[in-house]
């Protein structure tokens, strides 16, 4: 296939001009906007699918689409500048782009469903569409600078979407939090983009990689670091803020106050993962800077911190919040200990199951009416046997939570397994990656545990809320509500990953299609760009002219015989340790919260100083907006707004004034005094001076202006001469 | 010099007609001296977007077909002078295109029309006149003019405050316009006698490099000490710290539309006097300054943004903001690098639809609810809920609001990015530091915004009805620039690229 404007643009533009026509419109026809929505979505997805079994078909590692076009050119003598925008398109991308396109699709059809009865139900579909549109536009970018513009407009529809309910003041709040949190790490990002352009004189991935092959990073200093350790941390801290990191994981949790499919889709699904597929675009830049240990300690930190206040919460849509932040988590422990392609699947992974754990959660809390407070519920401890009232949501979200868990079979396990094999393959070489390994095992324990407790608070045991069980309808099969849950948790299965059931990549599926994702999707081998070419963006076809050869799974990992022995095994045991820690997390929340033979409280109560940490998150919040901000920042501006203008202006500026006036005075007074008194004999001259004095001190400023101008140029005249 | 058209001439003088019309209109037909105001600024308007279309883009200097000099004061060498280049042209776009626009913000003055549109027709003539001239004599003549109106429109129509504000505003700005005049003088005597005495394009290139002067027994750098004053002068306009406390009492209690031309155009006089005289004049002596500049952007950008934070008036709030962006474009300049110059160019103009766009709106809001408190000064609410209660104004905001915080796909992020990128070339701490800029300009905004939209409507804002038509019409077109030149800058920068990429080349041998 050969490509065009008219195959890839689509993608991008269908939901852009959804949102626009819908801007427009959803005041007056909202289900035609509901229905634009949904199909510019569709027809995206087509386009998506199309270039993603384009690549499939090509199965080669190396093939791959990149145009350019000219966004503005300054250049002018010898001083060059121009900035590209672009298409980079590679099996990363192409894969992407399916995901996204599929469970945005299916989010944006459960949205129909769910928002049916919203007073701004075709306001939300705007969002929507202008938010899909940036995240493929992300997708797609060939350089810097347009992730970033993307990035960022994605942070606008986070902010709208979070500020959805703005008769709410907490919404006011909370979007507020995620805006600026995120700003925080994109601040940096931007920084590390002009440090890259510095040295690179251009942002393109394929320029930053040949860059770095060619080594003009090396030597480079600023601000007292190594450019490229700079550059990198800066770019990561991108990541940190937008996949919701510590220490910049605040925002997330309080990102739940947006309606659940924009939850499901942003906060959940894509937009958070964004940071990941940033980290992984980037990773040569890491490597060069030298910071991946730093990247897998916050991923660990992250991974384990979050799961541990997941273990307290009580808020359906708050343990999917955390077990979100704790999952990113996992990514970026990947992309730090170099498993590049396992932080990729599991980002691919995620995004499926956490859409659907979403969803189900979604489909839940709307069917749970409190008929007192016409609210929905989202309490767990209000919950309870609901799997009688909603089988078809229970199934999906039980399919979800194994594969969350790291139950075999499913696509979390696949997924996270190679994650902390490869961890625990570093920490065999280097004993100081046992810390993120170690957090990210006793992670995995948690999520299991968490995720069960989850589901049998909601879906087991007793009816804890009689008056809200009974009220509630038994669920129906509806087709926007249970066919989006289906697919997703159909997808759930390892196997469409791994293209083997236990994930250990020994089966054939489809002829010689096995293992595709560990064959196709490589880190960049950055001595390759140099090479490349870009081609202009057109709208006529282009041949590329590039032969690509088929990709061969390499099962010991282009190593020696010997290594690739050394590191099956390491996955072997890493996998079976998951596998038992996995289910030891299952059957500790089933002792305690299905079976209740063990007390939860009793740990609660043993325990009380961490319980109450843990629900005061760390209490970083608290250390964020009560000491930093409101102790500090808003005290330092009322402080320097007081300076400027109660005293800057009031004493200094205005003091002028009274500096004329003490002047004025003392002018005045040895004019009565010594002048007037003492020289009283030359009266009629010096009655005459005054009548002088007095029309020119008049106070109209022209005369002073003329009189300025006379003796200025005098003065100046004079020193000419 | 004389060039073939005369387009200039029309540009500047309608604005004159228009005045002399308004006059001869009788008192009590105040919607005629509306419309005819109106149509005036239209057909101005028109003329500068003639002269956009008719601009030649790969010129670096003066468009010389559009040049025009004839002797004004011969005794003195002044020459009428007029030209355009890629500097001046995205102001004088702006500059038709705002005084537009505020006629139809200002339908609702009512307080002696007559006398208003003269002097708003008085204050676009002598803005334009700014943008203009190449002869320094009139340069400073339309610089000194412009006070007047100002004075007026703010002292008569202005808030409570007014005249304390306007008095302030016009010391303050002649306190610099005195330090350039100086400046002006000793470059008449150091050019000579010839026909270029006031000529600032002969002025340019580093004339009077090396050049010295006695004064009270100590040697000074001519360029250096002459510079310093036309900067003092210039960056009273800007307003660069610590020049700056004119403009929060200026901007809270002008009318709005004058607020808007404040903001949108007369600020950028100041930082378009460092383009036009003071840098090529002395360009040794602003690269040997070039890092002092730079310090004064980034307090610029960081105190502004923290004062802001503090205001508790959302009007003053936004002419803080006013004053970090406008920090924003001093960072540009002290850049001296191709894409910090042509960052601070395009942020002239866009700041000046954004926050045109921000006064406007707390002008629609001032007329319904007549106080600006974000917070009162007992504590309570000013405003609450307007989300839900106008949600046509909280869209159109919400774009003015992401515009002015520098949100990619809207205008001001491509000046921002390209003001950072050019600035990091040479000084990369004060880079660092600017970028906290970035965080707080979002930071003001998004609290402003949440503590004024968000929540319940509180019982005062529930009698506030929502955009008139009217409003709509001048706010849209604001709202399509701000967007249009966020997607594709282009049409802005190719106009620019030429003449600035001219004067950094210029600068770049000093």
């Amino acid at each position: 296939m050969d490509y065009t404007i008219w195959n890839v643009a689509p993608i991008v533009l269908l939901p852009f001009f959804a949102f626009v026509i819908n801007a427009f419109i959803v005041k007056r026809f909202t289900s035609l906007a509901v229905l634009i929505s949904c199909g510019s979505i569709l027809g995206s997805f087509f386009f998506a699918a199309k270039i993603f079994f384009d690549f499939i078909n090509k199965f080669s590692e190396n093939y791959y689409i990149h145009k350019t076009f000219t966004w503005f050119d300054l250049s002018y003598a010898n001083m060059p500048f121009k900035m590209d925008m672009g298409i980079y398109i590679d099996n990363m991308t192409a894969t992407m782009l399916f995901m996204v396109t599929g469970v945005a699709f299916l989010i944006h059809v459960f949205s129909t469903y769910y928002m049916k009865e919203d007073k701004r139900y075709g306001r939300f579909f705007v969002y929507l569409s202008l938010f899909t549109s940036a995240m493929l536009a992300l997708v797609l970018s060939e350089n810097l600078i347009s992730v970033f513009i993307f990035w960022e407009l994605m942070g606008f529809c986070s902010y709208s979407l979070i500020g959805f309910y703005y008769e709410k003041e907490g919404a006011g709040n909370a979007s507020m939090k995620a805006f600026m949190t995120t700003r925080v790490g994109d601040v940096f990002f931007l920084f590390g983009i002009i440090a890259i352009w510095s040295v690179v004189g251009s942002v393109s991935f394929v320029d930053i990689y040949a860059a770095i092959a060619a080594g003009k990073f090396s030597g480079l200093l600023a601000l007292g670091l190594p450019l490229a350790t700079l550059a990198a941390i800066c770019v990561f801290l991108g990541t940190v803020g937008k996949s919701a990191q510590f220490p910049l994981q605040v925002w997330l949790p309080d990102a739940m106050f947006g309606p659940t499919p924009c939850s499901a889709l942003i906060h959940a699904a894509t937009m958070v993962a964004a940071g990941v597929y940033l980290s992984l675009r980037c990773y040569p830049l890491m490597e060069v800077g030298e910071i991946t240990y730093a990247i897998s300690i916050i991923g660990g930190i992250t991974a384990f911190g979050a799961a541990t206040i997941a273990l307290v919460q009580t808020d359906i849509k708050a343990v999917l919040a955390y077990s979100t932040i704790s999952q990113l988590g996992y990514m970026v422990l990947g992309v730090g200990v170099g498993s590049y392609n396992a932080a990729f699947m599991h980002l691919i992974t995620h995004a499926v199951f956490k859409a659907c754990l979403f969803l189900s959660a979604g489909s839940v809390i709307h069917s749970l009416h409190d008929h007192h407070t016409h609210a929905h519920v989202q309490e767990m401890p209000r919950m309870g046997g609901l799997r009688h009232k909603m089988p078809y949501t229970f199934l999906a979200m039980l399919c979800c939570t194994f594969a969350i868990a790291g139950i075999p079979f499913f696509s979390g396990f696949v997924s996270k397994d190679r994650i902390l094999g490869d961890a625990l393959l570093m920490a065999t070489h280097s004993k100081w990656y046992w810390i993120p390994t170690i957090l990210g095992f006793a992670g995995a324990f948690l999520t299991a545990f968490y995720m069960f407790r989850m589901m049998f608070l909601t879906f087991f045991g007793e009816p804890r809320d009689k008056d809200l069980y009974d009220h509630t309808k038994k669920e129906k099969i509806s087709w926007n509500r249970n066919i989006p849950l289906l697919i997703l948790s159909v997808f759930t299965l390892g196997l469409f990953y791994a293209g083997s059931l236990t994930g250990q990549g020994f089966a054939k599926v489809a002829g010689e299609r096995y293992e595709w994702f560990q064959t196709l999707i490589t880190k960049p081998v950055v001595s390759e760009f140099s090479s490349r070419t870009k081609q202009a963006f057109s709208f006529s076809s282009t041949p590329s002219g590039l032969n690509f050869e088929k990709s061969q799974y390499d099962s010991s990992h282009g190593l020696s015989e010997k290594e690739a022995h050394h590191v099956h095994t390491v996955h072997h045991i890493g996998a079976l340790v998951s596998i038992v820690i996995a289910f030891s997390g299952v059957f500790l929340a089933a002792m305690m919260y299905l079976w209740r033979k063990w007390n939860p409280g009793f740990w609660v109560n043993t325990f009380s100083g961490w319980y109450r940490a843990l629900q005061n998150k760390y209490y970083m919040d608290d250390l964020y907006i009560k000491v930093l901000i409101q102790k500090g920042l808003l005290k330092l501006n009322n402080v320097l707004a007081f300076i400027d203008m109660g005293i800057y202006d009031r004493y200094i500026v205005d003091g002028t004034a009274f500096m004329n006036r003490v002047f004025f005075t003392v002018a005045k007074t040895t004019d009565d005094v010594i002048v007037d008194g003492s020289v009283d004999l030359t009266g009629k001259s010096v009655k005459a001076f005054n009548v002088i004095l007095r029309t020119i001190q008049s106070g109209k400023i022209q005369v002073y202006f003329i009189m300025i101008i006379l003796v200025l140029t005098g003065y100046i005249w004079k020193l000419s001469l | 010099m004389q060039g073939t058209s005369n387009l200039l001439n029309y540009i500047l003088w309608t604005p004159f007609i228009g005045l002399i019309g308004v006059l001869l209109i009788p008192k009590a037909k105040e919607n005629l001296v509306r419309y005819w105001t109106l149509i005036n600024t239209a057909i101005t308007f028109v003329l500068t977007l003639v002269l956009y279309s008719k601009f030649d883009t790969s010129i670096p200097g003066m468009q010389t077909a559009f040049n025009i000099k004839v002797p004004w004061i011969s005794s003195f060498n002044i020459f009428y002078s007029l030209g355009v280049d890629g500097i001046s042209l995205p102001m004088i776009v702006l500059t038709g295109l705002l005084f537009f626009l505020c006629v139809l913000s200002s339908w609702t003055v009512t307080k002696q029309i007559k006398a208003y549109f003269s002097l708003y027709l008085f204050l676009q003539m002598s803005v334009f006149g700014v943008f203009f001239s190449l002869d320094f004599f009139l340069f400073y003549v339309f610089w000194e003019v412009m006070l007047i109106p100002m004075f007026f429109l703010i002292g008569i129509w202005g808030g409570e405050n007014r005249e304390y504000a306007a008095i302030k505003f016009f010391l303050y700005t002649f306190f610099g316009s005195i330090l350039m005049l100086v400046g002006m003088v000793a470059l008449y005597y150091k050019m000579g006698a010839g026909v270029d005495s006031f000529n600032i394009l002969a002025m340019h290139g580093g004339k009077f490099a090396g050049q010295t002067l006695d004064i009270f027994g100590m040697t000074f750098s001519f360029s250096k000490l002459f510079f310093i004053f036309l900067f003092i002068g210039f960056a009273i306009k800007v307003p660069v710290f610590p020049f700056h406390t004119w403009l929060p009492h200026a901007h809270v209690q002008a009318p709005t539309a004058v607020s808007v031309i404040l903001a949108g155009v007369l600020l950028k006089m100041g930082t378009y006097g460092f383009l036009r005289i003071a840098f090529p004049i002395f360009p040794g002596a602003s690269v040997h300054f070039s890092e002092a500049i730079a310090w004064l952007g980034l307090v610029n950008v960081i105190y502004g943004a923290f004062c802001a934070m503090a205001q508790t008036d959302v009007k003053k709030l936004v002419a803080y903001s006013s004053v970090s962006h406008m920090g924003f474009v001093m960072l540009g300049l002290a850049a001296m690098t191709v894409t910090g110059v042509n960052g601070a160019v395009l942020q002239m103009f866009n700041h000046g639809t954004s926050t045109a766009m921000m006064f406007l709106l707390i002008g629609i809001l001032y007329e319904r609810s007549h106080h600006r408190w974000i917070v009162r000064p007992d504590g309570s609410k000013g405003f609450g809920g307007l989300y839900t209660q106008l949600p046509k104004y909280s869209i159109v905001f919400i774009i003015a609001m992401f515009a002015s915080m520098g949100l990619p796909g809207l205008s001001g992020f491509i000046s921002e990015a390209l003001i950072f990128i050019g600035i990091y070339e040479r000084f990369t701490t004060i880079t660092v530091l600017a970028l906290i800029g970035l965080l707080l300009g979002a930071a003001y905004l998004l609290w402003m915004f949440k503590r004024m939209f968000f929540g319940d409507v509180i019982e005062e804002c529930k009698n506030y009805t929502d955009m008139n038509t009217r409003e709509i019409i001048y706010m849209l077109p604001l709202c399509i620039a701000v967007i249009v030149f966020g997607i594709y800058p282009a049409p802005v920068l190719n106009i620019m690229r030429a003449s600035v990429g001219n004067l950094v080349e210029m600068l770049s041998k000093f």
